[in-house]
């Protein structure tokens, strides 16, 4: 055995980084094990041609936690958020468009040309989104409470939750209240008629997820992204890709005396007398330590890593029960010239932000019926970005790269497997649907890449190619993530803590899981001293 | 203005609910006249013969929720209340196959294990769950909804008489409320079970009413609304009510008349009187005005609010609550004079197994594709059905040798793209007669009428807004201290003396009396206020 640690992190994405820089901080020595050549996880950048360097998982950043990055000192580890402006461009086959930026007069001018109503609604309901987010923002800072009894500092956090939503005012809190449950087609009925509007606000709150904007609990889901983004028109990114996030935080770890070791894969943890004592790794080495956090998602840790004969029948059953259902797939695509999109000229600004092909809600409504039956959308749903836009030295000379999130591709087909005949019909989808927009992108296509939910669970362990380790709903959210009565980041082997985004809050890589684990651990920590 | 008629309370709406708060408020020595714009008493729960010798409930066609107080405090059985019970669920399939769930425990059992060993096991074990889950919601069925945003001492009161309950449940029960109050009805059921008949005829009462999929999160907590009925321990209230459901409104109707109440057909109000903020009494649209200190409107929230009140006379966040109020019907029904009994091809002859509901739920699949074609706005080509032979139970009901069908239909959009019309009216009753006679091939000769409803019928024949059969959807931001409108789901409304009692109203849709009997409740906590 070789020397032990404090603090095993096991996985080196955003939350399992957070989480070691904050055990790290706290005076614990601690070892990060990732088992790809690179830190970052689903949030790293890659080069996938000599030259193209692709964010092959998530492709735009969450703004981190104020304390996050106050504590962690990312800014001075190289880490710069960027703001693309517009943050939005949302083609339509007619040769229209709708351009939505931060600043709300270039979002009102465009809107204006599908309805002026909705020109004149748009900044109260950013006023409105801004307002549900910031609660929301509160609920993601606070480790949720034990339920249905909560202790008495539970229910002074919940107090303080309470009192936070009070200061919004009394219709404040109703609305909040109203609208967390509701559908995206329910919520923007009561705001807006225009459709691209509805469509691109619609991708924003089912990216991610299974379900269509027509499903009950969406709405949360664009709010989140209010919380996580500033506004439901932002595209947020890492200077030089989204690998810089990860590197920051790494960089950080480090920095507060972590020790990152890649291509080490975790074969299973070590129990002594039924409490977490180390990791073996598939090399057979073995290495010790009091506490182990997993990154990975509560599935793979548990199941997976652990040994469920461990565990107590009714805690894996409710282990099984979560859903996972990766509906989620990547292409990226090497262009020899940027997309020329009917009806806009030239390589305006319209292409530094996200390129959203959602041109009505009933759109992505439709594009998620097929997930629903196992296949993948005929007409799907999909983001794309050109970061080579802003900064051209992410491909060679001339040449930009596009890396396009595309929904939905079910992680369960029903007819077939994900092999690689079903990715490269995935990605002639994506390209011919890109061509009715901006006809000379098929032509311009040098080389591509796919990226299926399946190829996400083998590359970064996502369970089911789920990107969030847990479907988003309200049903696997706060106290019931991952599983109801264990959302403090302890599981039910003494030592051994989830800090993925498979625990609350969740979501984009905010790095909020990893904040909270850590901060239950060292609260353990000092309870067993 | 005197007292024209010597009334004190009016109440709108001679349906139930409205005839169940004119009971209870005659009971406290009230005088009451309830105003029934139709010929008849009952709403929607009627029971009209529409052909001569066929009786049909036109509606509202089983009792289930019916509150076991209303039945007992207003001695509805000495009024001619009779509940034949419901005895079995046929599901029919399309390979000739079947599933029956029995009156019988014994038989079901064996019937399911003919599907499943695993879950004939599951089933009983669900049984219990959901029963502890119907009593777990059964002391807030009837309750008036406190709310959360009030500092009041009285909601405080009920907030924590709400928060003792729920921690009395315990953990593993609250959880499992927690999920059936989020999840959709078919995520919840394949976490218990494996046969799709099975889950598609169960989660089918998780659509009913709704517009919604059964895998759209939300149905998981109609399904329940619909079994707390079903399993409630004080009362066998599932089943036909003996002369159709009309004879439900006919008791309650009766016990009123003997309690003193005056009940007026043919008489429809045109407005409500509004004095300095109060409401003093109705004008009928003939032009007479009848006065009283209390009015009480039995309509849905829409069309209380929005035609029968200036807009003046309330608060413009009130109306604006109520314009965004939803109530968008989902559903028809069909109603078939028969020559003949159908003849089913899995399952031939005239057995026990048409004498409870038929359910045209084959698969989880099924209801789903169903629902896909309504969200764009067209009704279902293959519909999923219950129906029901009243006459099989109840004789009375048609001539000797002849039966009456009753088909409730999902879905039927009330927004239909071109709207409705007669030429669409037969045409979505040709889908229903031909999707029947696939399973049951004589029932197109069996057929001597036919009488087709569609969500548009509803609101013009029945007053239903939008069609929608429970007074406007049963979606969590619908519910309890939200139903109808945030502050004001303690039945009063903005103007003095002026309440509501309808199924807009907690605790919702239903045969249930319960909206009404809280609501004269408080009304009379409220005395000559």
């Amino acid at each position: 055995m070789s020397r032990s640690f404090d603090a095993i992190v096991i996985g080196a994405g955003p939350n399992g980084l957070v989480t070691s820089a904050y055990l790290a901080r706290a005076g614990l020595s601690v070892l990060v094990l990732e088992q790809r050549d690179r830190v970052g996880g689903a949030a790293s950048s890659e080069e996938l041609w000599p030259g193209f360097r692709f964010d092959t998982g998530a492709h735009r950043s969450a703004q981190l936690h104020p304390a996050i990055w106050r504590d962690l000192g990312l800014g001075a580890h190289g880490l710069e958020l960027v703001r693309s402006d517009p943050g939005v461009f949302v083609p339509l086959q007619d040769g229209r468009h709708l351009l939505l930026a931060e600043s709300a007069s270039t979002s009102t001018d465009s809107i204006r040309a599908f309805s002026a109503a909705d020109a004149d609604r748009w900044a109260e309901f950013n006023g409105f989104a801004e307002m549900v987010a910031g609660f929301l923002s509160a609920v993601f800072s606070v480790e949720p409470p034990e339920i249905p009894a909560p202790s008495r500092s539970d229910m002074f956090a919940l107090g303080r939750l309470g009192l936070g939503l009070r200061k919004l005012g009394r219709r404040e809190m109703e609305e909040v209240v109203r609208v967390l449950p509701m559908s995206c087609l329910e919520l923007l009925d009561e705001w807006f008629e225009s459709e691209p509007l509805r469509g691109v606000l619609a991708g924003v709150a089912v990216q991610g997820g299974a379900h269509g904007p027509m499903a009950t609990g969406t709405a949360f889901n664009l709010f989140r992204r209010v919380a996580e983004s500033g506004s439901p028109a932002a595209l947020l990114r890492p200077r030089g890709g989204v690998g810089r996030l990860s590197e920051a935080l790494a960089s950080a770890a480090r920095g507060a005396g972590a020790e990152i070791r890649t291509e080490s894969r975790v074969k299973h943890v070590l129990l002594k007398e039924g409490r977490a004592a180390g990791v073996a790794l598939e090399d057979g080495t073995e290495i010790s330590a009091r506490t182990v956090a997993s990154g990975a998602g509560p599935g793979v840790t548990l199941l997976g890593l652990s040994d469920p004969a461990m565990l107590d029948p009714e805690f894996v059953r409710a282990l099984k029960a979560i859903r996972y259902r990766g509906a989620t797939a990547k292409v990226h695509l090497a262009l020899g010239e940027l997309p020329r999109f009917e009806g806009i000229e030239g390589a305006g600004r319209h292409l530094g932000g996200a390129i959203s092909i959602s041109p009505s809600l009933e759109y992505v409504e439709r594009a998620s019926d097929a997930a629903k039956y196992g296949r993948v959308s005929e007409a799907p749903y999909l983001e794309a970005v050109i970061p080579t836009v802003a900064e051209p030295e992410l491909a060679p000379q001339g040449k930009h790269g596009m890396s396009v999130l595309v929904q939905y591709a079910p992680y369960h087909l029903r007819d077939g497997t994900w092999d690689a005949a079903a990715a490269d019909a995935l990605a002639d989808t994506v390209v011919e649907t890109l061509g009715r927009y901006a006809p000379n992108l098929p032509g311009s296509v040098e080389a591509r890449h796919v990226l299926t939910p399946a190829g996400m669970e083998q590359k970064w362990s996502l369970q089911e190619g789920s990107v969030f380790q847990g479907e988003m709903t309200l049903d696997q959210f706060f106290f019931a993530r991952p599983v109801a009565g264990w959302a403090r980041y302890r599981t039910p082997i003494e030592g051994l803590y989830l800090c993925g985004t498979g625990t609350h809050p969740g979501g984009g890589a905010t790095g909020n899981s990893g904040y909270l684990a850590a901060h239950r651990i060292l609260k353990d920590a000092k309870g067993r001293r | 203005m005197g007292r024209e008629g010597g009334y004190d309370t009016i109440v709108i709406g001679g349906g139930h609910n409205g005839l169940t708060t004119a009971a209870y408020l005659a009971r406290a020595g009230r005088k009451v006249v309830v105003l029934e714009r139709r010929h008849l008493v009952g709403g929607s729960t009627v029971t009209e013969e529409i052909f001569p010798g066929f009786k049909f409930s036109v509606l509202s066609y089983v009792v289930s929720l019916l509150r076991p107080e209303v039945i007992r405090e207003l001695e509805l059985p000495r009024h001619g209340l009779e509940i034949l019970p419901l005895e079995s669920t046929f599901t029919p399939l399309p390979d000739d196959d079947y599933l029956v769930r029995w009156a019988d425990h014994d038989q079901t059992r064996a019937e399911i294990y003919r599907h499943s060993p695993l879950d004939a096991d599951a089933y009983d074990r669900f049984g219990q769950l959901m029963y502890r889950m119907a009593l777990a919601v059964k002391p807030i069925l009837s309750m008036v909804p406190p709310d959360p945003t009030s500092l009041s001492p009285k909601d405080l009161r009920g907030l924590l008489r709400l928060g003792k309950h729920f921690r009395d449940l315990g953990e593993a029960d609250f959880f499992m409320l927690y999920k059936l109050m989020t999840m959709s009805s078919a995520d919840f059921l394949d976490e218990w079970f494996e046969t799709d008949p099975l889950k598609a005829t169960m989660s089918a009462s998780g659509i009913i009413g709704t517009f919604l999929g059964p895998r759209s999160p939300g149905t998981a907590y109609v399904q329940l609304h619909h079994y707390m009925g079903e399993i409630d321990g004080a009362f066998r209230a599932w089943g036909f009510a003996r002369g159709g459901t009309g004879a439900v409104a006919e008791s309650i109707a009766s016990a009123a008349r003997e309690l003193g109440v005056t009940i007026r057909e043919n008489t429809t109000v045109g407005q409500v009187i509004v004095r300095g903020g109060r409401a003093v009494g109705v004008a009928l649209e003939d032009g007479e005005e009848i006065m009283a200190r209390t009015v009480v409107s039995g309509l849905d929230p829409r069309r209380t609010f929005l035609r029968l009140v200036d807009e003046g006379d309330l608060p413009q966040d009130f109306v604006r609550a109520i314009r965004r109020y939803r109530s968008v019907g989902s559903s028809g029904k069909v109603n078939l004079a028969l020559g003949e009994l159908p003849n089913f091809t899995s399952l031939p002859g005239d057995g026990h197994h048409l004498r409870g509901a038929i359910s045209i739920s084959p698969s989880q699949d099924y209801l789903e594709r169903a629902y896909d074609e309504a969200k764009y706005g067209e009704f279902s080509s293959h519909p999923y059905m219950d129906v029901i032979i009243p006459s099989l139970i109840d004789p009375g009901m048609a001539p000797p040798g002849k039966h009456v069908m009753s088909c409730f239909v999902q879905y039927a959009p009330y927004a239909l793209n071109g709207g409705w019309s007669d030429e669409k009216r037969e045409a979505f009753g040709d889908a229903v007669i031909d999707t029947l006679s696939q399973y049951a091939p004589n029932l197109k000769s069996a057929i001597i009428h036919r009488q087709v409803l569609t969500p548009q019928d509803m609101e013009d024949e029945f007053g239903l807004t939008g069609g929608n059969i429970f007074h406007g959807e049963l979606s969590l931001q619908q519910l309890f201290f939200l139903r109808p409108a945030p502050r004001w789901a303690d039945y009063r409304t903005p103007i003095r003396g002026f309440y509501l009692c309808g199924s807009g109203t907690h605790p919702g849709g239903g045969i249930c009396g319960g909206p009404g009997r809280l609501s004269a409740l408080e009304i009379l906590k409220d005395g000559a206020r």
